[in-house]
């Protein structure tokens, strides 16, 4: 389940926040080798003082396994500072119609460990239909967003891939970083939808797929993931 | 949508002039913009409500306490009003402006500029619930455009800054304008550059934004007069 957390409801989900930041550190530093600012387990920075918007995904345990945050371009926003070696020195894009997504990760290792590397395309296909659904609710026609090979790979996989590319790929801690263009469209909405069988509302999904994702240990995995048939047996990650 | 172009130095009337304009073309029945100046610390506003509601509004210091505009310049996203329907303070303020036939039923689009500014247009429109959800859907990109646009009009004229400021185009934008001034389409710049069409018109519609420009061929007209490309 997608929850989008803002500055106006932030108070209300304190665990999610944290558990939001936990897993940032765990991607960013330890796995990707970002050279970030991480205390007490949780991965800040200055962007996240300036009120952004984050969706988080959420499993019926309530454990964070993925997460954005979105900035509007019109204002500070990270391609215009700390990813602006990523334009080649270039001035970053500005629209009141284009929002940054950055910080977008999803939790590779506790996924496959617990649920098999399909989860993965699950996670980033909820993440992603919750994002484009909230720019279009908000008249955002696109994004700009900054991603690392792995990501890269795997909205490709979905039928998800960017639909254009900024500036050049650049090296940041252990792997490559690259700028891309995502539309925000119902075309992109329907190609996730239909590459990982995500058919629900991915902000208030119906009760009875959370009972079965709850009963997830042991028993016949659930309904909503049968379209994975249709992604490559080899998509571990 | 027709709008009045407040890109080169825009009267008060002018401003005033836009939202009522807004109002027309967007099937809304009121406008209100309000920035906050990060210099100054002024607050600016402009608003298409009737007098005494906005005297009311100041002599009651309502801009405290009204959530569409204290916390929804917190936002990231547009706000519709339903979100604080149980807030205190939008009871305060829209019990009162029912009385001057405002409604309470609206939206707050905040603005985030470059330099840590914060503007806001809000919008109200008094009809069905379901009348509103459509129309919020179908006015939502013109807004945000809208606000926007406004909002760096107000910017400019009140900082030194903003009157000197070339803007920041991207070697992209201006080829892309380049190619649009020699007569191509966004179809045949897509193919000239090998980028997508898609592409194209995320680029030209950053360079028309950073121009103030409406259309593209306004931009093409200034990006031309301020020497970024040549003329065609």
């Amino acid at each position: 389940m997608i929850v989008i957390i803002d500055a106006l409801n932030k108070h209300e989900h304190p665990d999610l926040v944290r558990g939001m930041h936990r897993l940032r550190a765990r991607v960013f530093r330890d796995r990707l080798g970002w050279d970030v600012t991480v205390t007490d387990g949780e991965e800040h920075d200055l962007f996240d003082n300036l009120d952004p918007a984050y969706l988080v995904s959420v499993t019926p345990d309530g454990d964070v396994v993925g997460c954005m945050r979105i900035l509007q371009t019109t204002g500070p926003h990270m391609m215009a500072d700390v990813f602006a070696p990523l334009l080649d020195g270039e001035p970053p894009l500005r629209s009141a119609r284009l929002w940054e997504a950055t910080r977008f990760c999803v939790d590779t290792a506790e996924l496959t460990d617990r649920r098999g590397p399909r989860s993965i395309s699950q996670v980033t296909g909820e993440l992603m239909i919750g994002a484009c659904e909230y720019a279009m609710e908000s008249g955002i026609t696109d994004a700009v967003a900054v991603i690392d090979p792995l990501m890269h790979r795997i909205l490709k996989r979905s039928g998800n891939g960017p639909s254009g590319y900024l500036g050049s790929p650049r090296q940041m801690g252990k792997v490559v970083a690259m700028a891309v263009l995502l539309d925000c469209t119902e075309e992109r909405v329907r190609n996730i939808r239909q590459c990982t069988g995500i058919t629900g509302d991915v902000f208030r999904p119906e009760p009875v797929a959370i009972a079965q994702v709850a009963g997830r240990a042991g028993a016949p995995r659930p309904a909503l993931t049968i379209a994975d048939a249709g992604l490559p047996a080899s998509h571990a990650a | 949508m027709r709008l009045i172009d407040l890109s080169l130095s825009a009267s008060d009337e002018d401003r005033g002039a836009f939202l009522s304009e807004l109002c027309e073309s967007l099937e809304i029945d009121h406008a209100c913009y309000a920035l906050q100046d990060p210099f100054s610390g002024n607050v600016h506003g402009y608003a298409t409500y009737p007098e005494e509601w906005k005297q009311l509004y100041g002599q009651r210091a309502y801009q405290h306490v009204d959530p569409t505009f204290t916390k929804a310049v917190r936002s990231v996203a547009p706000v519709d009003w339903s979100r604080f329907t149980s807030d205190s303070g939008f009871d305060t303020v829209f019990s009162a402006a029912r009385d001057f036939g405002i409604s309470s039923q609206g939206l707050s689009v905040p603005v985030r500029g470059p330099f840590g500014d914060i503007g806001l247009l809000t919008v109200t429109r008094d009809c069905g619930e379901r009348e509103w959800q459509g129309l919020r859907r179908k006015i939502i990109g013109g807004l945000q455009s809208a606000a926007v646009n406004f909002h760096d009009s107000v910017m400019r004229s009140n900082t030194i800054a903003g009157l000197m400021r070339v803007p920041p185009l991207s070697s992209r934008e201006c080829e892309i304008l380049q190619w649009i001034a020699a007569g191509k389409s966004q179809q045949d710049v897509g193919d000239i550059l090998s980028i997508s069409p898609r592409t194209v018109e995320v680029h030209l519609r950053s360079a028309r934004e950073k121009l103030g420009a409406l259309t593209t061929p306004q931009a093409v007209g200034r990006a031309v007069r301020l020497a970024l490309i040549s003329p065609g």
